[in-house]
């Protein structure tokens, strides 16, 4: 369980609130979307989730340890994974296995130990056979699989990623989310930022963040229906769900509460069925 | 492509004998190329050459690493050729200079050396992962430690610094492109607009990198690395042939000691 209580965050001393009484709650093995416009605190929310930045008042509890607490540091680290935007300036290592060791060795695990988890980490996103390649010679979507790997060697029980699909053509996203769908079906707590309404509706909850703090929180079905509180904030909904309003408001009778495209399917098959008859 | 610090992955005896082997042979072989007679230096170089083939890289290869240093070995040349002393060949009337057959030998050992190190240091970098050689410096530095001195924190700074040499190639690339794409032509500027250009480039690049080693110890942070004492992924283990190496070598450099007294 991950807890955050009233958090507020400034950067600078005299600078104005990043974060503004966040309060928020998230279960072991939750599959969490975190979105809001540029600037809404989003990255700064992930990054209190394993101590890199430290509450300016309120707590944030990870599995029983207060990442404040200085003895505790080490162990929230290690529960907590954190995949950065740009996988370049997250990648220490000169080869793929060497970034993947590196978490292992700070750990201080035995070699036979650290070589066990590297093979395991790049088996589970599914490039065992880059092992040796040199991070220079890899295409984006194979450094952001590495990024991974070199947080699931430190076998975390959480992973934040700070938009996983960012500058990635349609084929390379697709490879990282079923990566990332995969860990959650493995029982990994992913809490992930996007910028991608489609990408945020295929999870179990939807955080939506404005200004520091949190403006929605729920199922994707009940976020997408509160559509005025959305656009207040210059956010869009998934092309499916406009497409099926856009319907409804011609006067179809289609339900509008719809995120995916077997249910939209679905809907459009009934409608034609209405025509028919 | 070669450049600085690069490997080429490869399965040969020097790819596989333990990284503390060759370190510490590469080094006493290059005391060895500085200390002893010329004729000497000249057995090291053509058994350096044979090493390099036995283990399967070209000469070309070789000859693309030193290329850079062109310029650097034919000015140690002609400098050893024309400021010494001996029987002129030809007399240049300027500033009292003169090419000298003594000139010539002497340009040509020095070169020679020169090589030699530069090809032991070459063969060293190409069969070595990073990785295997930091865990050989800090091998080697170990003994260090009992003086207070961080072996394992200059261990990841020199990491890091292999990391860091692409990453300001590459934003080199980026900001000149950058320069380029708004209509900056370096190439028909006078000489005080280069020295502009090359002050912004550097500043530049200098912001980006500083930026990105910032959100590097953040992330390196988040992976829970502390200074401090660290295991390693690499295992040293000598094995037979790493003993024989190790044999041969001792072996070889005790012929040398005893023969060095004998070439005039």
């Amino acid at each position: 369980m991950i807890i955050l209580e009233d958090v507020y965050y400034k950067y600078e001393p005299e600078g104005i609130d990043a974060l503004r009484g966040v309060s928020l709650q998230m279960r072991e093995g939750e599959h969490l979307a975190l979105i809001g416009p540029n600037g809404c605190g989003k990255t700064t929310l992930i990054r209190h989730l394993n101590a890199l930045l430290l509450p300016t008042s309120g707590k944030v509890k990870v599995g029983g340890c207060y990442t404040n607490d200085p003895t505790h540091q080490a162990e929230v680290r290690t529960l907590v994974g954190m995949v950065f935007q740009n996988p370049d300036n997250q990648i220490v290592g000169m080869t793929v296995e060497e970034d993947v060791a590196f978490g292992p060795e700070n750990l201080r695990l035995p070699t036979a130990e650290i070589k066990k988890r590297v093979a395991e980490a790049l088996t589970r996103v599914g490039i065992p056979e880059l092992a040796c390649r040199n991070i220079e010679n890899l295409s984006g979507g194979e450094k952001r699989l590495v990024a991974i790997a070199g947080v699931l060697a430190m076998q975390p029980r959480y992973i934040a990623l700070d938009e996983p699909a960012a500058f990635l053509d349609p084929a390379a996203t697709k490879r990282v989310l079923d990566i990332i769908d995969k860990l959650h079906s493995e029982g990994v707590g992913i809490i992930h930022i996007t910028h991608n309404m489609a990408e945020a509706a295929l999870t179990q909850r939807i955080v939506v963040m404005n200004e520091g703090r949190i403006y929605l929180d729920g199922a994707p079905r009940e976020i997408f229906r509160k559509v005025e509180m959305l656009k207040q904030i210059g956010m869009q909904l998934p092309q499916i769900t406009e497409l099926l309003m856009k319907l409804q408001e011609s006067g179809l009778p289609v339900r509008t509460d719809i995120v995916n495209m077997e249910d939209a399917l679905e809907q459009i098959r009934f409608l034609a069925g209405k025509i028919k008859d | 492509m070669y450049h600085t610090g690069s490997f080429i992955r490869g399965q040969s005896l020097l790819y596989n004998l333990d990284p503390r082997v060759k370190l510490a042979a590469t080094i006493c072989l290059s005391i060895f190329i500085l200390w002893v007679k010329p004729l000497m230096a000249v057995v090291i170089g053509i058994a350096l050459l044979f090493a390099a083939l036995a283990s399967g890289i070209h000469l070309r290869t070789i000859g693309q690493a030193l290329k850079p240093l062109l310029f650097f070995i034919v000015l140690i040349f002609l400098v050893h050729a024309l400021f010494n002393e001996g029987d002129a060949l030809i007399s240049i009337p300027f500033f009292g200079l003169s090419l000298s057959y003594a000139g010539l030998q002497k340009g040509f050992f020095v070169v020679w050396r020169f090589l030699c190190l530069m090809i032991a240091a070459i063969l060293l970098t190409l069969t070595t992962a990073p990785s295997q050689m930091i865990v050989a410096i800090k091998y080697f530095l170990k003994p260090l430690k009992l003086l207070r001195v961080p072996v394992d924190d200059v261990a990841v700074m020199i990491m890091l610094a292999l990391r860091l040499m692409p990453i300001l190639l590459t934003e080199k690339e980026k900001v000149e492109t950058a320069q380029k794409a708004r209509g900056y032509n370096l190439r028909q500027s006078g000489f005080v607009i280069r020295i502009k250009a090359f002050l912004s480039l550097t500043l530049t690049i200098f912001t980006g990198v500083f930026r990105r080693a910032d959100e590097l110890a953040m992330a390196m942070e988040a992976r829970n690395y502390q200074r401090g004492e660290r295991t390693s992924l690499v295992e040293l283990k000598l094995n037979s042939s790493d003993y024989l190496v190790l044999l041969f070598l001792g072996v070889f450099l005790f012929i040398f000691v005893a023969l060095n007294s004998h070439f005039g």
